[in-house]
């Protein structure tokens, strides 16, 4: 060994030291970048996959392309960057250890070897005693360890009772065919009896998009399954809209309520259920604040695509420019105001809903995410609550879990809800990605979020929330999903439709119908109403088999959802209202 | 720069070339759509068999000088060369395997299951250093073995454990042992390899977390030195026993020791020293006789006990087995609605297999568990009882040696024993 004096060992230690601490320094950096490293994806980026998707979706769009590729690249160059860093830290750390080793073994070389001088002579029985004290300690210590860890790996395994590990394999095969059998009984008995219906809106009412809760389950019998645009069979009355809108009717008592718009101007109409005449018109326009231009849209989309929403009291609309109008049933209106901008790309879409006396709103544009709560007397905003994320097109439903009725929209990414009282954000979990522009199904147990090119995801709700089961067979792009306590249907943007199990996930039927569907499906009376873009409508049986009635049309094309009340239908076309009815 | 200092600094050289391989793709690819087409993607060709020969060959030898410079030549010196010749050849140019210590899996593998043909090699690999040891002791851990080998390198300011600390420490490597022999019996696991500290830093290519386990065992192993052979090595049990009965073994002295005592507190950092116990009393024979009797009568009751605890075990040990983790999810799955999601989940739908012949499946192996883990627990009883018996006997000694189970042949005392000393300065 290299002989160095006393001076040069202090010197040593110091260096030593230095390198020690400077090691451990970059050895804790090192640490935290590789876990980056490997937990990390730049190509996860929630937004450089928007734009790929938006990309997939417009092929042509060169702006996009240049987009996507100037992401990429960054994402790239990041991901590099990080692993030269990780790679600059190995050679410092390596340095670090060098220097820290030759240290030591200069040091510890230099050190007289000397042996320490020992005490008494160690007494060898005394030294085995002990030795056998220490090592019957250890197997005690071991053996508790393992009895511990034993018992907790036991969880979740099969029946170990002796007589169903002592059974032959032909005999396991039998039990495994007896179990198999009631299991599948049980199954089918649970697959037929789930959890008792708690929801049962009343049959005349229909006060917001997709009726009551925005649950897409009507309440009432003896709903019309038959009719036909043109020849006017089933067709009570028929009436054209005087502005264009995408939004749904909604129905209080004996009034229908549905929103129009032509450039600017927007309009409420109030229409009598009876007889489809129109009662009165409200201008949704002139409002102060309100911009001068119609927002940047999808060329469909229009100012009137959020539906009304109506309660004993009031009925308010919201437009695309951001006018919000609130009218009594007589027309007089009650208070108008401009919320914002509500520009985003394809344009504002999201409806209405009221709990109690508070109109609750998803302000979803590019500036601004939030939730609203506005008093419905005065105007005034009760609450506001900002959320994370992207622009949804979606619209809030109400929910009761817990025995708490709860707020719950389907964004990007999170499926959140809300307190309709004070706005406070009960739980929110992470579920969807892309564009989101279905509204979620409900029932008893958990909430259904889907959208195209994400999943279809099952979510138990509350302070934990999460996935409960997930499928990507069956997505939908605009039409949202309706559910009950059995089943949970959805109309896809390509003409499928699939139902599933709703508390299992299992796929129990799917059909093909040709036609796009944008219209949500509405279950009423133990059936489906689902209404293609064509304007016809399939009405199934709301089971686990599939059942077709019948197939009905109203002779124009459609992409509003229907509202059902008092054994009619009320279907909003391109251009008409239509009352269908079979009295 | 003394010529002390060389294998020191050509070991750090080692671990420096080494950075140079750290790269690894994981990046996805670009796509391109200018109609750039990628290479094929090459598979490295299987190694030669010749290279198989050569490994052995090379083994065999560096026993041989191993033992040849522990015994005969005496020189610590040569065996830290050693060690580094084998961390280059096994360590990093043989990447680590196959080794030795992880040969005992397959060995067991093969042992309870006709229809695996153990290589050759792998065979060879495990014999090998165990008839050493019983000619020679641990000279395969003196250096010879890579994952010892590292560890000798880093081993610089040794400092002893509290005796009841390094007790239950030392018990590990049997249980590690047992439980090692049972998953690969049962067609599991093969865990030594799975959680081998070092081979992530001889290939630099392992979970992270196994990365940075080794680099802390070696820091660890600055003080306490071969942290991995004394508490973890599944081996080391077996060449323990094997060394006990070897015909020549490492000396602390070359000549006749003279009592002198000096290699008594701080020689052996693994406690591996036996004192001589010459001039103490004798304890009454009566009394150590019975003694000897209770715990030869206690070793099947041990050897019970183990088993009986092992069959209580064995359902949860048997969740290691991939199938059984499988059927458990899905059972989930099944009973509460919580979808199965992992890989394994989404392959066993895609095999069209259902969930009963999954289930059926599980039950044969767990009764395959309940079988044959008694046997581990059967070793690890007597293992217990053994060493306890043994520490009834007292024989009489006099003169320091090393304990012939506990020493890697090191030769770490050399340098303590004043005979030596003199013999070195003539």
């Amino acid at each position: 060994m290299m002989k160095v004096t006393e001076n040069e060992i202090g010197i040593l230690k110091v260096v030593s030291q230095v390198s020690g601490i400077f090691t451990v320094i970059v050895a804790l950096t090192m640490i935290y970048s590789l876990v980056q490293l490997k937990t990390i994806n730049p190509l996860d980026n929630p937004a450089f996959i928007t734009i790929k998707e938006q990309f997939d979706k417009e092929p042509e769009n060169a702006s996009k392309a240049e987009q996507v590729r100037a992401m990429d690249l960054m994402a790239r160059k990041a991901y590099f960057s990080s692993r030269r860093q990780v790679e600059t830290g190995a050679l410092l750390l390596l340095t670090g250890v060098i220097m820290f080793i030759i240290c030591q073994r200069l040091i510890s070389g230099n050190e007289k070897a000397m042996p320490g001088i020992p005490g008494l002579k160690p007494d060898l029985r005394k030294n085995q005693a002990r030795n056998r004290k220490y090592l019957l300690a250890a197997a005690s210590f071991l053996t508790v360890g393992a009895l511990t860890i034993s018992i907790i790996l036991r969880n979740n395994l099969p029946d170990l009772r002796p007589q169903a590990l002592s059974a032959s394999s032909d005999e396991v095969s039998e039990q495994q065919k007896d179990k198999k059998a009631a299991r599948s009984k049980r199954s089918k008995r649970e697959d037929k009896v789930v959890i008792a219906e708690d929801f049962s809106p009343d049959g005349t009412n229909y006060p917001f998009f997709r009726g009551h809760h925005g649950r897409g389950v009507a309440g009432g019998k003896g709903y019309p399954t038959e009719w036909n645009g043109e020849t006017g069979m089933n067709i009570k009355w028929k009436l054209q809209v005087p502005m264009m809108g995408k939004s749904s009717p909604v129905i209080w008592g004996d009034r229908i309520f549905v929103t129009g718009a032509d450039g600017l101007k927007g309009e409420l109409y109030c229409i009598d259920k009876k007889n489809g005449s129109i009662l009165w018109t409200a201008d949704a326009s002139g409002i102060p604040g309100e911009p001068s231009e119609v927002p940047d849209m999808d060329a469909e989309a229009g100012m009137a695509v959020s539906t009304a929403a109506v309660n004993e009291k009031a009925v308010c609309a919201i437009f695309a420019n951001g006018n919000l109008i609130c009218h009594d049933h007589e027309g007089n209106r009650k208070w108008a105001l401009n919320i914002g901008s509500l520009k985003n790309i394809y344009g504002y879409s999201c409806s209405l809903i009221i709990h109690g006396n508070t109109l609750i709103i998803q302000h979803d544009s590019d500036e601004r995410l939030s939730m609203l709560g506005y008093d419905i007397e005065t105007g005034n905003m009760i609450w506001e609550t900002p959320r994370k994320g992207h622009p949804a097109w979606s619209s809030p439903v109400i929910g009761t879990f817990d025995g708490k009725p709860q707020v719950i929209i389907n964004g990007n990414p999170a499926v959140s809800a809300y307190d309709p009282v004070d706005g406070k954000e009960l739980w929110s979990v992470d579920v969807l990605t892309g564009d989101v522009a279905p509204s979620l199904a409900v029932n008893s147990s958990y909430v259904f979020a889907v959208t195209d090119y994400a999943r279809l995801a099952a979510v138990k709700p509350g302070a934990g929330a999460a996935i409960v089961w997930e499928d990507n067979s069956y997505t939908t792009d605009v039409s949202s999903p309706v559910a009950n306590n059995e089943i949970l249907v959805i109309a896809t943007g390509y003409g499928d439709v699939a139902c599933y199990n709703a508390m299992k996930g299992d796929t129990l039927w799917t059909h093909y119908f040709m036609e796009q569907f944008y219209s949500s499906p509405v279950i009423a009376d133990g059936k489906v109403y689902l209404l293609d873009r064509g304007g016809k409508s399939y009405i199934v049986k709301a089971s686990d088999k599939f059942e077709l009635i019948s197939t009905a049309s109203i002779g124009e094309p459609a992409d509003c959802t229907p509202a059902f009340s008092d054994k009619s239908i009320y279907i909003r076309g391109r251009n008409n209202l239509y009352c269908i009815s079979e009295n | 720069m003394n010529k002390r200092t060389i294998p020191y600094i050509l070991f750090l050289l080692m671990l420096l070339w080494h950075t140079v391989m750290f790269a690894q793709e994981r990046f996805p690819r670009p796509e391109f759509e200018s109609g750039y087409v990628y290479p094929e993607v090459q598979m490295p060709l299987q190694r030669s068999v010749a290279w198989e020969y050569i490994d052995v060959a090379v083994l065999v030898l560096a026993l041989s000088v191993s033992a040849w410079l522990a015994i005969w030549k005496r020189s610590r010196q040569g065996l830290i060369w050693m060690a580094v010749f084998s961390m280059a050849y096994f360590g990093f140019f043989r990447e680590g395997c196959i080794c030795s210590v992880g040969s005992v899996q397959n060995v067991s593998l093969a042992l309870f299951n006709a229809d695996y043909s153990i290589p050759l090699t792998a065979l060879l690999f495990f014999l090998i250093p165990l008839v050493f040891a019983l000619f020679f002791g641990r000279v395969f851990c003196a250096g010879v073995c890579p994952l010892g080998a590292i560890q000798e390198l880093t081993g610089i300011r040794p400092v002893k454990l509290p005796k009841t600390v390094e007790a239950v420490m030392t018990s590990i490597p049997f249980v590690y042992l047992a439980l090692a022999v049972l998953f690969s019996a049962m067609k599991s696991e093969f865990i030594i390899c799975r959680y081998d500290p070092f081979i992530g830093i001889y290939r630099l290519d392992a979970p992270y977390t196994m990365i940075i386990f080794g680099i802390l065992l070696l820091v660890a192993g600055i003080f306490l030195n071969r942290p991995y052979c004394r508490y973890l090595c599944p081996y080391g049990v077996l060449l323990g026993i094997f060394s006990r009965f070897a015909g020549r073994h490492l000396t602390i002295t070359p000549a006749e020791c003279t009592n002198c005592r000096l290699c008594e507190e701080d020689a052996c950092p693994y406690e591996a020293i036996v004192p001589s116990n010459e001039g103490q009393l004798k304890e009454d024979t009566a009394r150590s006789r019975k003694r000897f009797i209770a715990y030869l009568l206690l070793i099947p009751v041990f050897a019970a006990a183990g088993g009986l605890l092992f069959h209580t075990m064995a359902p949860g040990l048997s969740r290691i087995h991939r199938d059984v983790r499988l059927a458990r999810e899905m059972r989930i799955e099944q009973e509460t609605g919580i979808a199965a999601i992992s890989k394994a989940a989404v392959a066993f739908r895609e095999t069209g297999e259902t969930n009963e012949q999954l289930f059926a499946k599980e039950m044969e192996i767990i009764k395959r568990f309940r079988k044959s883990a008694p046997w581990a627990g059967i070793f690890l009883g007597l293992s217990l009882g053994i060493s306890l018996l043994s520490l009834t006997v007292v024989r009489k000694r006099t003169e320091y040696k090393p304990h012939q189970g506990k020493c890697y042949s090191c030769g770490r005392c050399f340098r303590y024993c004043p005979v030596e000393v003199n013999r070195k300065a003539k």
